[in-house]
Formats: C-alpha cells, sequence, structure tokens
C-alpha cells in the first residue's frame, strides 16, 4: 500500500496538476479563449449551456463537501494527504465551472437562484445520499461513493462534453480536459485504496451496493430528466463534426434519446468495471426510471 | 473577478467584495505558491547544501519537527472540517487551498524527518508531542466538531497559524540551511492563513458585534494550553528566555488588532 500511496503524495500532485497541466492557464483555460460566439448568440443555447453547467457546479460542491469531510475519516496520512489534494480539486472546479456561468452572462448576484432554479432534483438527491455517509464519517462508503460512482460519472459525462464540444467551444472543451485529468486521478486513487479495505471489511459489502445503488437510480434519473428537459448543449452548439464521435455516437447528429443511451451505457459499463476491481458486485436500480 | 495575472497586481487596491473573492480563489492561490514551490520538491533546493548535524543538534531538530508535525496534523484535520462550515463559497474555496497547504507542511516536515534518519515517523511523533499542543489539537476539533466557524477559524487561523509563523520564523533564523529553506516556503502559506483569519473574523464582528464575546471566551481557555505550546517550542529551539517576549508579541498584536485582549 505504501509504495501505491507514495505516488499520490502532495509533491507529486503539484508537479503533475500546477506545475504541469494547469501552468499558463486561466480558471482551466487559456488566458486568450473565450466561449464561442455561436453560444453568446443564441438565446435557446446559451440557457441550455447555462442549464448544463449548474448541474456541473452542483456535482462539485458535493465532490467538494465529500472529499474535504473525508480527510478526517481517513485512516492514514498518506490518504489524508490524497484527500488533501482532491479536496482543493473539488474547489478548483466549482470555481470554473461558476465562472464559466459568469462567462455565460449569469450575475453574481443572481448566481444562487440560478442555481437552485436549475438543479436537477435528482442530482440533489444523488448527492445526499453520498453526503450522509460522508457526514457519518464512513471511509469505506464514503471513497466508493465519492471517488468511484461520482467521479465515474463525473468523468464521462466531462468526456462525452469535451468530445461535443471540441470543435466549436474548444475554450469550454479545454477546460474539461483539465477536469478529466483530475477525475482520473481520482478514480485511481478510489479503486487502488479501496480494494484492500474492502477485504479488510467484506461485512461492510451489502451496505455500500444498496449505496450505490440508490445513487445509480439517481444519476440515471439525472440523465433522464437532462435530456427530456433540455438536450446537452453538446448536441445544439456542434455542426456534424467527425471529432464529435464518442463511444461510437456522433454527438452532432445523435437525438436527445440517443445521447441519454450512450452516456447511461458508458458509466455504467465503467461502474461494473471499477465496482469489480475492488470486490463489489454492480447492483441494478429496482425501479425502472 | 480580477485576474492575478500581472506582476504589479495588488489586490488590496480593490473593492472589499472584490478583494475577498480574489485572495480566497483557487487562482489567487495559484499564482501565490508558484512562485516559492517551483523547483524545490519537497520544499527545498536538490543544491541546498544539507551538512551533517551534531548528535544534539539533530536530536533537538527531531523534536522540534516531531511537534511541528502534531501542528500540521491539527490544522489539516481543522481546515478540511472547515470547508463544510464555511459560510460562503469563496470561503470554502479558500479553506480547500488551505487544506492542501496543510497537507504539504505535514509532508515536507515528515520527509524532513526521514532525511535525518527517522524510520518510524508516526512512533517518532507520538513520543515526543508536546502534551500541551495535543491538548490545543484537541480543543480545535471540538470547535470544529461543533460547527462553530467563528471560535474555530479563531483557534486555527489565528491562535495555531500565529503561533507557527512566530516560532517558524524565529527558528529558520538559526536552522541548518535545508530545514531554513523548508521553513521559508511554509512561513509564506501560514501569513496568507492568518491573513484570511484576520479579515474574516475582523469583518464578521464588525456586522455583529455579539460575536466577540464568544471568541473573549475562546481566547480565554487557550490562553494557557497556548503558553505551554510557546514555552515548549522555545525550549526545544533553545531561544533564550530574553528574546521570548518580543516573540510572543506578534501573536499578541494580532489579537489586539481583532479586540481580544
Amino acid at each position: 500500500m505504501a509504495d501505491f500511496l507514495s505516488q499520490y503524495s502532495i509533491q507529486r500532485w503539484l508537479e503533475m496538476c500546477p506545475q504541469g497541466y494547469l501552468e499558463d492557464t486561466v480558471y482551466g483555460r487559456g488566458a486568450d479563449e473565450s466561449e464561442a460566439e455561436d453560444l453568446l448568440g443564441n438565446e435557446t443555447m446559451l440557457d441550455a449551456a447555462i442549464t448544463a453547467t449548474v448541474q456541473l457546479v452542483v456535482g462539485e460542491r458535493c465532490a467538494l463537501a465529500a472529499s474535504s469531510g473525508l480527510v478526517n475519516a481517513a485512516p492514514d496520512y498518506p490518504s489524508k494527504r490524497f484527500l488533501a489534494t482532491q479536496t482543493l480539486d473539488e474547489a478548483r472546479h466549482v470555481e470554473i465551472f461558476t465562472q464559466r456561468l459568469y462567462d455565460l452572462g449569469v450575475k453574481k448576484d443572481k448566481l444562487e437562484d440560478e442555481i437552485s432554479d436549475r438543479a436537477n432534483p435528482h442530482l440533489v438527491k444523488f448527492a445526499e445520499v453520498l453526503l450522509e455517509k460522508v457526514e457519518a464519517g464512513d471511509f469505506i462508503a464514503g471513497v466508493v461513493g465519492q471517488n468511484i460512482v461520482l467521479e465515474g460519472m463525473a468523468f464521462s459525462v466531462f468526456e462525452m462534453m469535451e468530445a461535443g464540444n471540441r470543435q466549436l467551444n474548444p475554450k469550454f472543451a479545454h477546460t474539461l480536459r483539465g477536469t478529466i485529468a483530475d477525475e482520473r486521478r481520482h478514480v485511481g486513487f478510489g479503486e487502488n485504496r479501496i480494494g484492500s479495505l474492502i477485504q479488510e471489511h467484506p461485512e461492510k459489502k451489502p451496505e455500500i451496493e444498496r449505496m450505490q445503488e440508490e445513487m445509480t437510480y439517481h444519476m440515471l434519473a439525472t440523465f433522464a430528466l437532462a435530456f427530456s428537459e433540455s438536450p446537452d448543449e453538446a448536441i445544439q452548439s456542434n455542426g456534424d463534426s467527425p471529432e464529435a464521435e464518442w463511444h461510437g455516437t456522433n454527438l452532432a447528429t445523435a437525438t436527445p434519446e440517443e445521447m441519454e443511451a450512450v452516456l447511461a451505457e458508458t458509466v455504467l459499463g465503467e461502474f461494473k468495471t471499477r465496482l469489480g476491481r475492488i470486490g463489489l458486485e454492480y447492483q441494478s436500480p429496482k425501479s425502472p426510471v | 473577478m480580477v485576474i492575478a495575472d500581472d506582476d504589479d497586481f495588488d489586490p488590496h487596491l480593490l473593492e472589499e467584495d472584490d478583494f475577498v473573492e480574489e485572495v480566497q480563489s483557487f487562482e489567487f492561490w495559484f499564482g501565490a505558491v508558484e512562485g516559492y514551490l517551483v523547483d524545490r520538491p519537497y520544499g527545498r533546493s536538490p543544491d541546498t547544501p544539507d551538512p551533517e548535524l551534531d548528535d544534539t543538534r539533530r536530536d533537538r531538530l527531531i523534536t522540534t519537527l516531531c511537534n511541528y508535525c502534531v501542528g500540521e496534523t491539527a490544522a489539516l484535520e481543522g481546515a478540511s472540517g472547515l470547508v463544510r462550515l464555511a459560510p460562503n463559497h469563496h470561503a470554502k474555496v479558500f479553506m480547500a487551498t488551505q487544506v492542501v497547504d496543510e497537507a504539504r507542511h505535514l509532508e515536507v516536515f515528515l520527509r524532513r524527518l526521514t532525511d535525518l534518519g527517522v524510520v518510524d515517523t508516526a512512533t517518532e511523533i507520538q513520543k515526543r508531542a508536546n502534551p500541551a499542543l495535543l491538548d490545543f489539537k484537541s480543543s480545535l476539533l471540538e470547535l470544529v466538531d461543533a460547527g462553530e466557524w467563528d471560535a474555530a477559524v479563531f483557534a486555527q487561523n489565528v491562535i495555531l497559524e500565529s503561533m507557527e509563523f512566530t516560532v517558524f520564523r524565529s527558528h529558520a533564523e538559526n536552522a541548518d540551511p535545508v530545514t531554513a529553506e523548508v521553513l521559508q516556503g511554509v512561513i509564506s502559506d501560514e501569513r496568507r492563513h492568518f491573513g484570511f483569519g484576520e479579515n474574516d473574523l475582523g469583518r464578521r464582528m464588525a456586522d455583529d458585534p455579539s460575536r466577540r464575546p464568544r471568541l473573549q471566551e475562546v481566547k480565554e481557555q487557550l490562553d494557557r494550553i497556548v503558553l505551554s505550546v510557546f514555552e515548549g517550542a522555545l525550549d526545544d529551539l533553545d531561544v533564550p528566555v530574553a528574546d521570548r517576549p518580543r516573540l510572543g508579541q506578534e501573536y499578541l498584536e494580532t489579537v489586539e488588532r481583532l479586540g481580544l485582549t
């Protein structure tokens, strides 16, 4: 364990992240990059982009609360130090996505109103399930919920949005690439650290699997509501571009239903693989969404 | 928000709300640490000479570093708990930067202990920890667990950080070159942390003076512990008794600025 955790030191994080892929960025993008003119000039697209970005802020606020709460629950100092870096990563994500809301025209004094008006209620429930475990000081369940389920979902959503925005909104795609690099590290820690703890505490499995099932239910409900109410901004902001291909689906031409399906399939596939690696079995939500 | 990408940029020239937003952001932290952490893995330049210390000096330094680790662990656990309590998102982001700073301090001090030949750092820290510092840690974490933002920020960002700032500065003046360099990086962070504490509490007490009695009460409860921690740290550093009142002055001045004498 010690060798693997040495890869998650503060020093390594400083070299990889602030002194690595974030060097010369401002709010996660190039100093001279700005939102696409086509997006800013189209009211429908702008509205969809604001709604989509609000969900990112909500998810990252949950991740900030969870990772900071898990520092004190961590059973060893290397894990505390890693979670300290994750706390700051998540705070950065909150900041850059909040900044994007300002870039899209949201007024500072209206920020909290916009967030509470547009937050997907299922995403809020998803966050509550996780934060309940964190509040209880349950490190194993908290890390599975945060670093496998939440981060796994974020990872796929960000990848899809990055692919969809790469050509027509390079500024936002650039912002997303930095967060994807962070999420990859977080998921890696979750998988590596939790496997051994699950082996030591097999009695925790049923409770954690129940949490995963509940979080998955709310995640799928989040996707269903998001795509039924307002198609993802990626579909509206891209032309017919081969660069917008993601997991066999062209995001520029896909219908909202096709996008929801590819996203859900991708995230669930990732869950099954990652949960299997740490010795847990994926649980399908009981109620169909 | 104004982006701090200009060398001449001075956040103090901003209006109050913009100032708070600026200095509590990840971007500000990012710009601040870049200057003193680049090319210094584990807080030290690979070229800094590291002469061998005699046994007495080495043993004294190990005791001092073990206690720094206790203080930084208290600060790490305190700051991470404070993210949840922060009254607004700017304060949450600032506390998140402080979490990583404190974790870095713990890491660089542990690394220095390893450089000095300590194999089992956890056992050594437990053996050499000043009981008064452990009491301080418990008191701080009780305030965090009780959800008392003002009192916990006072204990952590005003009392603990100004104690550390004073002790680290005094130590850096006489330390071996590597320890002095590591301490300089830590001191730069501490300045930011107690600046936040003083600014945040100052504004909150100006807005609502009824907050003051509770902080006064916390100060009185912690005064005895703070004195013992100071004494222990300055003994370990072999600071002459005549110099100690001058060192304690910095802490007293900070408390006085908050009107809590």
